[in-house]
């Protein structure tokens, strides 16, 4: 009885719908809950603010996602974000180096730094989850003498700023998010027509109609929120390129195919002719990336790089619990970095709402931590399920 | 013009069989001190089943890693159409028509059929534009799934429908189904198969025996290794019997009854 429940959620969670339903079905509660608790949760403005919020974990999420997949972790994001950010802000505050270079700097940073950490993995052999936490310990290092004494710089670059102060003009937001929607529609339309032209088993039709609505309901709805306050945020559109090209790397080419494979199963993976060791160094160095852009935007939208707001903070465990709760899973080999992002606004809307409705640091911490062991022991006991049969 | 092979009554009277399509010759392989294969000649003819049986450790496994490059031999040579041709790699013996199905199936369970039949091959677009490097060209992934259907369709396994099932929800009869189309997908004459049906229950051995029927009829050359002589009687033509690193004979199997076989796996007679 238990194990046939177990298969019928692990049967779900491989479906691509499937697998957004449960971290999408926690984020509604959570917003009904405190919707109802505190009103104002579900103002224009603070939905504002919770996206803003959510983005610095959120471009973590997407990055860690990757090696997750692989069934490798990486515990160096928060701090690779650090050094990266306060890289960044040293060459264009102190050195007059232009903003633009500078965040560029910053990005190479990142990818060399994760590329290290993937060579040292992969032709050692080294566990990544030791690798990767010696990674967190020296970049923690590296950052405080990047900050010098004072342990931050503030950061006041009007390009820098603007990735987070910019938002959209209403009609730009509305014109992208109807783009967006057209996109989806004729990429599933014309999936399907393919697949009947060539006799291939096709979803059922109303399936393809839910998902078309559901996915245009939410885009619209996203839109008109931001919009009745400040506009669609340019940072949310960064992100959601970023993930876009992400998503498509992981599902649709042999490198994403690659990257399951090894997850799923090394040996195989290994037989029939992938470079391993190709695919941890590329795969960290992407992870570091991310990590430098969510190392930029954190800058950006603190005005600041402290210690404190990156290396020393939460930010690290929330990334990992936001692509665990999207249904990633920690065991390798399934995931998908779009409900990196639900999870992230999981977790973020749960830190909003609770300071909303009063609640101290250490409820927060309970709550999170609460969140994060159900999405664990459902990652694990679907794995059960399907692996049993 | 091969209708002889095809039927699977014929006579294994030699002037009907089709001509040596593989062979190997003097094989050695030395670990430490064992002499896991002991100057070993083995031949293969296509449209033939050919049973490899012996006792555990006799060197079964090892001769097919040799064969399939995935374990070089220390010396011996290996012919395909008359001519020698070198295997020190995987690689190479895929790109001669060699293809294995280990043991222990090697599939990606969190992946789907089509997946798992096209993994580290992918059919792609914009192949011919150099600039963009291979593993970031866009999959094809409809033309995979239909080759998938036409390949499962062409070894008549009609259990599994849907191309997009991952295969942790498919049974062990199925997945080495997969298996063995994976190997057959491409241009191969001459497929390995070790103890296919070692993990299987009566009625999923029975459907992947079918398949190697199959593959008979479509004129490969295929090696079963199996401990169970029922097994190998039904399907296998000859039956090579291994001892402790040695060929011991090549039986016919219509003149041939299970327990000479026996007594030649356990006496070497
Ligand atoms: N990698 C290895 N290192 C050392 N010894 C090995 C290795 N592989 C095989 N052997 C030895 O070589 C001999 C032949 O082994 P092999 O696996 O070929 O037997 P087999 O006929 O396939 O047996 P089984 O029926 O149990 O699968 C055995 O004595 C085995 O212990
Ligand atoms: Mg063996």
């Amino acid at each position: 009885m238990l194990k046939n429940i177990q298969e019928k959620i692990g049967y779900l969670r491989e479906t691509q719908l499937g697998s957004f339903i449960p971290v999408l079905l926690a984020l509604i509660v959570i917003w009904i809950y405190f919707g109802i608790k505190e009103p104002v949760f579900l103002s224009p403005r603070n939905f504002y603010f919770l996206f803003m919020q959510s983005a610095v974990v959120g471009t973590l999420a997407v990055g860690v996602t990757l090696v997750l997949l692989m069934g490798d972790i990486d515990l160096s994001i928060a701090t690779v974000a650090g050094v990266c950010a306060a890289i960044v802000a040293v060459l264009s505050t102190k050195m007059g180096v232009s903003a633009p270079i500078a965040c560029l700097a910053g990005l190479g940073a990142g990818a060399v730094l994760g590329g290290i950490m993937g060579t040292i993995i992969a032709y050692f052999r080294i566990p990544s989850f030791v690798v990767t936490l010696a990674g967190l310990l020296g970049f923690q290092g590296l950052m405080m003498k990047i900050l010098g004494i004072h342990g931050a710089i503030n950061v006041r670059d009007p390009f820098i700023r603007g990735l987070t102060t910019t938002t959209l003009p209403d009609s730009i937001g509305l014109i992208l998010a109807a783009i967006g929607i057209i996109i989806f529609g004729l990429a599933i339309w014309n999936n399907r027509r393919a697949r009947n032209a060539k006799n291939l088993d096709n979803d059922l039709l109303y399936l393809s109609i839910i998902k078309f609505i559901f996915f245009s309901t939410l885009v619209i709805t996203a839109t008109l929120i931001l919009n009745a306050y400040r506009g669609v945020p340019l940072t949310i559109i960064i992100l959601l390129s970023l993930t876009g090209f992400l998503g498509w790397l992981t599902t649709s080419t042999s490198y994403g195919r690659a990257m399951f494979a090894v997850g799923g199963n090394l040996e195989s993976a290994r037989r029939v002719g992938i470079s391993i060791e190709y695919m941890r160094i590329s795969a960290f160095a992407l992870v570091g990336f991310m990590a430098a852009v969510g190392g930029i935007i954190g800058a950006s939208r603190y005005a600041s790089v402290s210690f404190n707001a990156f290396a020393g903070g939460p930010l690290l465990l929330e990334a990992i619990g936001a692509a665990v709760i999207g249904g990633t899973s920690l065991f390798g080999g399934r995931g998908s970095v779009w409900n990196a992002i639900l999870g992230a606004l999981v977790i973020g809307s749960l830190g909003n709402g609770l300071d909303l409705a009063g609640a101290r640091a250490a409820d927060k911490l309970m709550f999170s931590g609460a969140i994060l062991l159900i999405a664990v022991t459902l990652d694990a006991v679907t794995r059960g399920g399907a692996s049993r049969k | 013009m091969n209708n002889n092979n095809i039927n699977p009554l014929k006579n294994t009277s030699s002037e009907q069989t089709n001509p040596i399509h593989f062979s190997a010759q003097g094989i050695m392989k030395k670990f430490g001190g064992i002499d896991a294969l002991n100057d070993v000649n083995f031949e293969l003819r296509r449209g033939e089943v050919m049973g490899l049986v012996g006792d555990n450790g006799a060197g079964k496994t090892t001769l097919m890693k040799a064969i399939s490059g995935a374990q070089l031999c220390d010396s011996g040579a290996f012919f395909i159409d008359g001519k020698e041709v070198k295997i020190n790699s995987p690689h190479d013996a895929s790109r001669k028509g060699i293809q294995i199905v280990y043991q222990d199936l090697a599939l990606c369970e969190n992946l789907d059929v089509t997946a798992n039949l096209f993994l580290g091959n992918e059919i792609r677009y914009l192949d011919n534009l150099k600039i963009i490097p291979r593993a970031l060209r866009p999959l094809n992934h409809l033309s995979m799934e239909e080759q998938t259907k036409a390949a499962l369709r062409k070894l008549k396994v009609h259990t599994i429908t849907s191309m997009r099932t991952k295969i942790a929800f498919l049974s062990g009869g199925q997945r080495q189904s997969i298996a063995i189309a994976r190997a057959t997908k491409s241009d191969s004459s001459i497929v390995l198969l070790d103890e296919p049906t070692a993990a299987l229950g009566v009625s999923q051995t029975k459907e992947v025996l079918q398949l190697v029927k199959r593959l008979r009829e479509t004129n490969h050359a295929v090696v079963l290794i199996s401990h169970n002589l029922n097994n190998i009687f039904e399907v296998c033509d000859r039956i090579t019997v291994m001892r402790q690193g040695e060929n011991i004979g090549v039986f016919d199997t219509k003149n041939t009854t299970p327990d000479q076989i026996v007594s030649s796996i356990t006496r070497g007679e």
